[in-house]
């Protein structure tokens, strides 16, 4: 088995550490980054979301699958950074105003991150113009909401309307999610996309990311 | 408004790996192996803390709630901002694992929080005379900005709760609840109603017909009950708000290992205390800590036969003998004359004597009684002869909520004293009814000794400051009053006279001791020690007392030792070496089962003696690993920590005897005669009891086992017309030596901590 093969094997087990030793392997073998990363780290990443969508797996192991590309991804970081590997797209997420429940926020983080993405967690109680702010600031593809209240949920309405304010809503994929949540909300204020779970929430904005790049 | 921080949580890792589903998946061990390792972070960054207030409604409330003039309870309760914040920390480090971990492991404590406070919240709306109608929660029940108002009401900002605009509290891991209430105090709907709320996949969601159900079947010595299961809810605390006696020496902390149970039909989650104690295969059959055990469903659980504790030792209190036997009066002084009275059995001549037994009726019976944190102790006394008609002993179960007094109080403090009280007085109800017959035999008085604590609970009086520094007590007097009053039952009734104390520490069961002795009777000075848990001892005599209680702990008893027991049969109480061996003795000449307290001491005396532990305490190897083989098949083993125990209880008690001796201005060799109470004393070699610096060398020969002086002083009361005021005399003529903080017994303390012979 190569050595990628085998970082995306070791990858779907959640061995952490076999992943880091790995990862620095390769790198010590000059291979480049964006394979390490791609085909090893994100492909083992994407199984494991497969698996999980199909029930073959749980909660724990997408944890731990997740938990050890973090620990690859600390190595490959300053590499790909060199090599000047551009992400499958950049996003800004965060729990909006108001609200504090951050847990959701932080999985879907985590998925957008199995999926390519550069991620800025702006954590929680973000308001509508810090998520506008700072996408600009990265050029973002994506501005990911979170909320978890109904009372903080008009806080994702606010943004949008900000960024049409602002002239810039054309610019960003804006997706919502969280407990109560609903198509029908997405709909109604104008989000463009919302899901019900993390792992969907990154395959979408891949998608949505890829397909606009290539239009 | 009211601020709570005492609970006791204890994180279920079964529920919390449930919570990630873990238990589905094949990594469920690896999960629980990583939570347990955080579990002691976890603890330590856990800081609960309960806001309660009562307040209006007006304006928050959803239509049908809203009726004019609702008041409500309002509650908030936090883990804290570390525990909340921790599962984000560990986000940011890329460890999402420990991270949802963590997450879940602050929600399990925060449903924790919220079951243990809805005892309180139950009793504190029946202190306003009110019920419970409804439990709300934000949004569902009633709009969210009414977490402003919990917030005002309780005044939870001035500790650091925050609100965000979306009536969000900070730290994160905090909730409230609204409680409707109702001019019902009797209404008690504490549980959440889930059925209005919208999210009908909640893990937590309960239909409203689950309320009651499921249910906790437990199955005693005594037959089968079944009991309303409460989420949240530890066994334990089932157990003990439906009055089933389970020990619970540690309070329900998960140290002490004693509040064992069986499931038999359901599941309770493996806890990890439960692996301290249970193996594997016992984990299999079932077997769990009551204090760690989370139902989270119906379940059947077996509870252990009383009989079967063999934690306690119950003293032999006769009812052979005459109480007026009983006084270990010396010759000398004005005891001696009543002293020889009561000793010829001539009781009767009490009445003739002008001022004594001024008050006995011809042919009626007195109970004397000794509460005890461990054990009650009852004897029906003739009151013409002085003889013991009849003993009865039976546990303290006040034990399900703490083996020592600290747990009791505490335990009454956070809103138990209620059940407390209840305990103590089913336990004399049954002492009454078994030796009276049924009430059949006609009873004129009753005497009763115990400490402070004790009374404190059986009068119901608030414990607050009993326990916490400078230890103030409510009431320390000398108490009069009836039994109806005390047994809260009409019928049968007679007076009732619970001795004076002195203190917190040193209460009325010192009191009768001291009079049973006649301390305040004799010229020469003598000495009192009580070896059992809070270590009380008194030096004196008629011109002055001086006591002082010096914590010694269970060790004695045989608790805290990992082979440890009380004086039962089988339990090893006497150690010698014999060509190059260790050989015990056991009580009743029965395979050993357990050490006790004289054993343990015995057997520490013979490892000095070999060397095979220094002078430090310190064993030699491979003894210090794996503990030293007392029995031949080494099942029962002294490990290190156990002589760790004992020298700290031999080192209270020994420092606070030379405290004593030092501050009266007397030393051991002055000293007349040295009494020691307790069921320990009997067994005692003296020789021993030196070796190991438990007693100052040269006591042999004027070391008196006195027995139950407590019960013997109740029922001496119980003769001597005078006894009110006599107790009252000595309880004035006592004075506490504070030990804690004390230089002197510090240094002492530090010094009697080794072994053998300093001087
Ligand atoms: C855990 C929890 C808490 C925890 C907080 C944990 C935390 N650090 O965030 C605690 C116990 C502290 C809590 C408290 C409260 N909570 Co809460 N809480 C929940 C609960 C049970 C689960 C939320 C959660 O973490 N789920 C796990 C994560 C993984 O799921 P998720 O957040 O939904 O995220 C997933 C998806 O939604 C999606 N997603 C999430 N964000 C995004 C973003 C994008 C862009 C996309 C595409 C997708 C997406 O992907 C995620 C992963 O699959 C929900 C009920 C529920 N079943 O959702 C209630 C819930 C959110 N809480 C609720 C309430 C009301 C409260 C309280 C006000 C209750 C009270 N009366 O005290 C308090 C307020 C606390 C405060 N501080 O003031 C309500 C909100 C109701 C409403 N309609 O507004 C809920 C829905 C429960 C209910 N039905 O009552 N809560």
């Amino acid at each position: 088995m190569g050595l990628i093969e085998e970082i995306s094997e070791f990858l779907q087990k959640g061995r952490s550490k076999k992943i880091k030793e790995l990862v620095q392997k390769a790198l010590d073998e000059n291979m480049d980054p964006k394979v390490i990363l791609n085909e090893g780290l994100l492909s083992g990443m994407m199984i494991v979301g497969a698996k999980f969508k199909n029930n073959e797996v749980f909660v724990p192991e997408v944890l731990v699958a997740a938990r050890a590309m973090n620990a690859g991804l600390a190595l490959l970081e300053p590499k790909l950074a060199e090599v000047g590997n551009e992400p499958v797209g950049r996003a800004v997420i965060g729990t909006v105003q108001g609200d504090l429940h951050d847990i959701g926020k932080n999985l879907v983080g985590m998925m957008f991150k199995g999926a390519g993405f550069e991620v800025c967690d702006m954590g929680v109680d973000v308001g509508a113009d810090a998520f506008i702010d700072r996408a600009e600031e990265l050029g973002a593809d994506v501005i990911g909401m979170s909320a978890l209240l109904s009372t903080t949920m008009p806080q994702m309405q606010e943004c949008i309307q900000r960024l049409e304010e602002r002239g810039l809503r054309e610019k960003y994929i804006v997706m919502i999610g969280g407990a109560p949540v609903t198509e029908d909300f997405a709909k109604e204020i104008g989000a463009d996309y919302y899901t019900p779970d993390a792992a969907s929430a990154a395959e979408t904005a891949r998608n949505a990311v890829m397909e606009r790049k290539s239009a | 408004m009211k601020k709570i921080t005492e609970f006791q949580i204890r994180i279920s890792p079964d529920s919390v790996c449930s919570m990630l589903n873990a238990d589905r998946s094949l990594l469920a061990d690896e999960m629980r192996e990583e939570l347990e390792e955080m579990l002691s972070e976890a603890y330590e960054r856990l800081e609960p803390a309960a806001y309660l207030g009562f307040g209006d409604t007006e304006g928050f409330l959803y239509g049908e709630d809203q009726l004019p003039g609702q008041e409500a309870l309002y509650v908030i309760c936090t883990v804290g901002e570390r525990l909340s914040s921790w599962s984000s920390e560990l986000f940011r480090q890329g460890d999402c694992v420990r991270a949802m971990l963590a997450d879940a492991a602050a929600d399990n404590c925060l449903f924790q929080l919220d079951g243990q406070l809805r005892e309180q919240i139950s009793a504190l709306c029946r202190e306003h005379g009110r019920g419970i109608r409804r439990r709300l929660e934000a949004p569902q029940d009633a709009p969210m900005r009414i977490q402003k108002k919990a917030l005002d009401v309780t005044g939870a900002a001035q500790y650091g709760i925050g609100i965000t605009e979306g009536f969000m509290y900070r730290p994160v891991k905090s909730v409230c609840q609204v409680y409707l209430l109702s001019e019902n105090p009797e209404e008690n709907n504490s549980e959440h109603d889930c059925s209005r709320c919208p999210n009908t996949s909640c893990r937590m969601r309960r239909s409203p017909g689950d309320v009651t159900e499921p249910s906790v079947t437990v199955i005693t010595g005594e037959g089968q009950r079944t009991l309303p299961f409460v989420r949240g809810k530890i066994i334990l605390e089932i157990l003990r708000e439906n009055g089933i006696y389970i020990a619970a020496l540690c309070s329900g902390r998960g140290t002490c290992g004693k509040c064992r149970i069986r499931v038999t039909e359901g599941t309770l989650p493996v806890a990890a205390e439960d692996r301290l104690f249970f193996e594997e295969a016992e984990l299999e059959a079932g077997f769990r800590l009551a204090c760690t055990a989370f139902p989270e469903g119906a379940c059947t659980v077996l509870i252990p036969d009383l009989a079967e504790e063999k934690e306690f030792y119950v003293p032999d209190i006769g009812g052979k003998e005459t109480a007026a036997d009983w006084p270990d009066r010396t010759q000398e002084g004005k005891g001696s004359e009543e002293a020889a009275l009561k000793r010829d059995g001539r009781a009767a001549a009490c009445e003739a004597a002008p001022g004594r037994g001024g008050g006995v009726n011809a042919g009626e019976y007195g109970i004397a009684v000794d509460i005890g944190t461990t054990t009650v102790a009852m004897q029906l006394i003739d009151l013409r002869s002085g003889k013991i008609m009849k003993a009865h002993t039976a546990l303290n179960i006040q034990r399900m909520y703490g083996a020592d007094v600290i747990g009791r109080i505490e335990a009454a403090v956070k809103g138990s004293a209620g059940e407390l009280k209840e305990c103590i007085r089913q336990v004399l109800q049954s002492g009454v009814d078994s030796l009276t017959e049924g009430g059949h035999v006609p009873v004129s008085r009753m005497v009763i000794g115990a400490n402070t604590a004790m009374v404190h609970l059986l009068m119901g009086y608030p414990c607050e400051s009993l326990g916490i520094f400078p230890f103030r007590t409510y009431n320390i007097q000398r108490i009069e009053t009836a039994w109806d009053s005390l047994s809260g039952q009409k019928g049968l009734s007679f007076p009732v006279r619970i001795c004076p104390g002195v203190s917190a520490y040193i209460g009325g069961d010192i009191t009768s001791g001291l009079y049973a002795l006649g301390f305040h009777e004799r010229e020469r000075v003598s000495v009192l020690i009580d070896l059992g848990t809070n270590g009380e001892m008194a030096v004196g005599n008629r011109e002055r007392i001086l006591a002082a209680s010096a914590a010694a702990g269970p060790a004695f008893e045989g608790g805290n030792l990992a082979c440890g027991t009380g004086s039962i049969p089988g339990a090893v109480c006497h150690a010698a070496w014999k060509d190059g061996t260790l050989c015990v003795e056991t009580i009743g000449g029965e395979e050993p089962t357990g050490i006790c307290g004289t054993g343990i001491l015995e057997i520490i005396a013979c490892l000095l003696e070999a060397e095979l532990m220094d002078e430090t305490g310190r064993l030699e190897e491979p003894y210090a690993s794996e503990g030293f083989p007392v029995d031949e098949q080494g099942r029962i083993r002294v490990f290190q920590k156990d002589i760790r125990e004992i020298q700290l209880a031999k080192a209270a008690v020994r420092a606070g005897l030379e405290t004593l001796l030092d501050e009266y201005g007397t030393a051991i060799d002055e000293v007349d005669e040295i009494f020691l109470a307790g069921g320990f004393g009997y067994e005692l070699d003296i020789g021993r009891a030196e070796a190991v610096g438990l007693l100052p060398a040269g006591c042999a020969g004027r070391v008196r086992a006195a027995g139950n002086t407590c019960l013997k002083g109740a029922a001496a009361g119980l003769l001597d017309g005078e006894s009110g005021k006599t107790l009252d005399y000595i309880a004035g003529l006592v004075r506490e030596i504070p030990l804690s903080g004390n230089p002197k017994f510090s240094e002492l303390y530090m010094e009697y901590m080794c072994f053998g012979e300093e001087e």
